[in-house]
């Protein structure tokens, strides 16, 4: 009896930990285990039909069972690979072009707005706010695009989502905590304005424009509803149309070509396959998504 | 404009004690407002001109299609097809029939009633949700383990709505779908598109959005829990009377941020949803849907469809006015 005290007997040197935390503890885990499944079930689930032959996805559960590459070999050399590879290339376009332009201009922007003493700062600061908060809806914006002629082109997406006043008022911000006396040791050294931006202000502000950049490009690659609003979905279109956008599509069925037998089979696995390809670009960019969240989140966070 | 200006003539003078005692003077001896501008446009002459490209860009994608507001007061004879803009400025009769029409639209309440309810819901459901995982994390022994769960569970973010709602779909698929055999089609079924659009929403972005809050539970001061251990508060109260309360500026101001960003979010989810089923369905329409349904697809009315274009802008604007007033005046900062 007195042992089985014993046993149980507080460890002095550590604060106890009564019985209720010990069950707030394993509900915690367990709950978390629990989270964590229910995000990655379904991606293994539905990734593993890439990989997988189209016979057997009714067994596919965890991991591909009948291993099997054709999906991948009918997207990226079949049938539809010449429509795949060209979205695929309109992609990396749009996101490139939208991360450079949008958030080169609006940095540039940002700069002088970011002097307490700039002429008009309120003013201007104004002039790009209002935009941010009020649009007039996706007619008009379409008939601009018509009257540009950028109908069912790239260029459309592009020049749409330069305007991006969120990362002005990040980088603004950013810029004002820098200090002012390196920048007038520059002047006096007779830097220009324009060196001044690139050699000294840039390049001390990599972590936002990192940030930024980053944002920029996750919501290009991935969004497509600009896409629906200036791009044809059929064929006048098919030129134009961003990955995104064209596994949306594929989604619909209609796209795929009913009268392949092997296809009615495998119209999953096709979408997975086009799927996993699509995610390679953000996986590549993931390690900068375990940088920052281990890096203590600094970026963006308010102080508690 | 007023309101900017006498900003702008707020920031000059805070501007100036700190660096430029000299255009105090001079604002004293000749007085102007304009020509203290004036002299700092000189002083900024070249640097001014970085915000032209912004400006420009602005100008011709955000300023010049307002003033398509205008087509929304046309007959419904507007042309598209011609789509020149001053043709149908010129042509046609002016009408305030489109606003009218958007009031006795039975569709457009439906549409205000289910932003509404997936709205709320989605606040109700995926924000909490968000602030419980980011304090289970912050209370779990080892940080390491903490981080790595977080950087699981934010994968979804970075997943497009195309291929979660093709995720989903798959593993709901009554046929070869590991859940949809024992469910049934419910990705299909009426009563279920709303449970499931609030559903995915949490399975995307919870992850995600609860880093904030992680991080905001990370720069608590780590003296105030350990005195209360001293004090024999377990982890509830010290989850209820201490993480809970310390967050609250940040809570508070995403919580600001999610309602006035509201009409914001959602038509991509939506839409790619209500393609599963392949009709569109009454009581599945949102705003953004119903709005990209008549304009974009059917293209019958589109004064009117740019009316519907303009309420959806202004009550996006009201909540976000009401946002900035509320953060102003609790927080002492604005949105912006």
């Amino acid at each position: 009896m007195k042992s089985l005290k014993q046993l149980f007997k507080k460890n002095p040197n550590k604060i106890h930990e009564s019985r209720v935390d010990v069950g707030l503890n394993i509900l915690n885990i367990v709950l978390l285990s629990a989270m964590v499944i229910v995000v990655l079930f379904p991606l293994l689930n539905y990734f593993s039909l890439a990989f997988n032959d189209g016979n057997f996805n009714i067994d596919v559960v965890l991991f591909p069972v009948h291993p099997s590459f054709e999906a991948f070999d009918y997207v990226l050399a079949g049938e539809i690979s010449k429509h795949f590879w060209r979205s695929f290339g309109n992609s990396v376009i749009i996101t490139a072009a939208v991360t450079i332009m949008s958030n080169l201009v609006e940095a540039m922007a940002a700069y002088p707005l970011s002097k307490r003493d700039c002429p008009f700062r309120g003013t201007i600061m104004m002039y790009f706010i209002i935009t941010m908060l009020f649009s007039a809806g996706i007619i008009p914006i379409y008939l601009v695009m018509h009257t540009f002629g950028l109908l069912n082109n790239i260029w459309s997406i592009i020049l749409v989502s330069v305007s991006n006043v969120t990362h002005l008022l990040y980088f603004k911000t950013f810029f004002e905590g820098i200090p002012t006396d390196i920048e007038e040791a520059a002047r006096l050294d007779g830097a220009s304005d324009i060196a001044l931006f690139f050699r000294i202000v840039v390049p001390m502000s990599l972590p936002i424009i990192g940030s930024c950049c980053f944002f920029s490009i996750v919501g290009t690659w991935n969004s497509y509803g600009t896409a629906m609003l200036f791009i044809s979905g059929s064929a006048a279109g098919q030129d134009a149309q961003p990955l995104s956008y064209y596994i949306y599509l594929l989604l619909q069925r209609s796209a795929l070509n009913k009268d392949n037998p092997w296809l009615v089979m495998n119209q999953r696995n096709v979408e997975a396959a086009a799927m996993v390809m699509s995610i390679i670009p953000i996986l590549l960019l993931y390690p900068y998504v375990v940088r920052y969240i281990r890096s203590g989140l600094a970026i963006g966070s308010v102080k508690g | 404009m007023q309101s900017g200006v006498r900003e702008e003539t707020a920031s000059a003078e805070q501007a100036v004690p700190v660096k430029q005692t000299k255009t105090r003077k001079d604002e004293k001896s000749s007085g102007g407002y304009w020509k203290t501008q004036w002299k700092q446009v000189k002083r900024y002459k070249r640097l001014l001109w970085f915000i032209l490209p912004a400006a420009l860009f602005t100008l011709v994608f955000s300023y010049f299609p307002m003033l398509g507001v205008l087509f929304s007061f046309k007959g419904p004879e507007f042309d598209l097809t011609k789509a020149d803009v001053l043709y149908n400025l010129t042509h046609g009769s002016w009408t305030f029939q489109n606003y009218l029409d958007i009031f006795v639209d039975d569709s457009f309440y439906r549409a205000i009633a289910n932003t509404l309810i997936i709205n709320v819901f989605r606040l109700l459901i995926c924000f909490p949700l968000s602030i419980v995982i980011a304090i289970q994390l912050s209370e779990l022994k080892s940080q390491k383990l903490a981080k790595a769960i977080l950087i699981i569970i934010s994968i979804p973010n970075f997943l497009s709505w195309a291929i979660v709602v093709g995720t989903w779909s798959g593993l709901l698929d009554p046929d070869v779908g590991v859940l949809g055999r024992f469910t049934g089609h419910i990705m299909a079924e009426d009563s279920w598109f709303k449970p499931l659009v609030v559903f995915l929403s949490a399975w995307k972005g919870a992850g995600w959005g609860c880093i904030l809050f992680y991080s905001a539970i990370a720069s608590i001061d780590k003296t105030y829990y350990e005195s209360a251990t001293l004090d024999g508060a377990n982890r509830l109260q010290k989850t209820w009377y201490l993480t809970l309360p310390s967050i609250m500026p940040t809570i508070a101001l995403m919580l600001v941020l999610n309602i006035s960003g509201m009409m914001a979010v959602g038509f991509e989810q939506v839409y790619t949803m209500m393609q599963v089923k392949s009709d569109l369905v009454d009581s599945q329409i949102i705003l953004d849907t119903y709005l990209y349904e008549i304009s974009v697809v059917n293209r019958t009315n589109i004064p009117f469809a740019t009316g519907l274009g303009v309420f959806n802008g202004l009550i996006a604007l009201a909540l976000m006015l009401i946002g900035n007033a509320i953060t102003t005046k609790t927080m002492k900062r604005g949105l912006w």
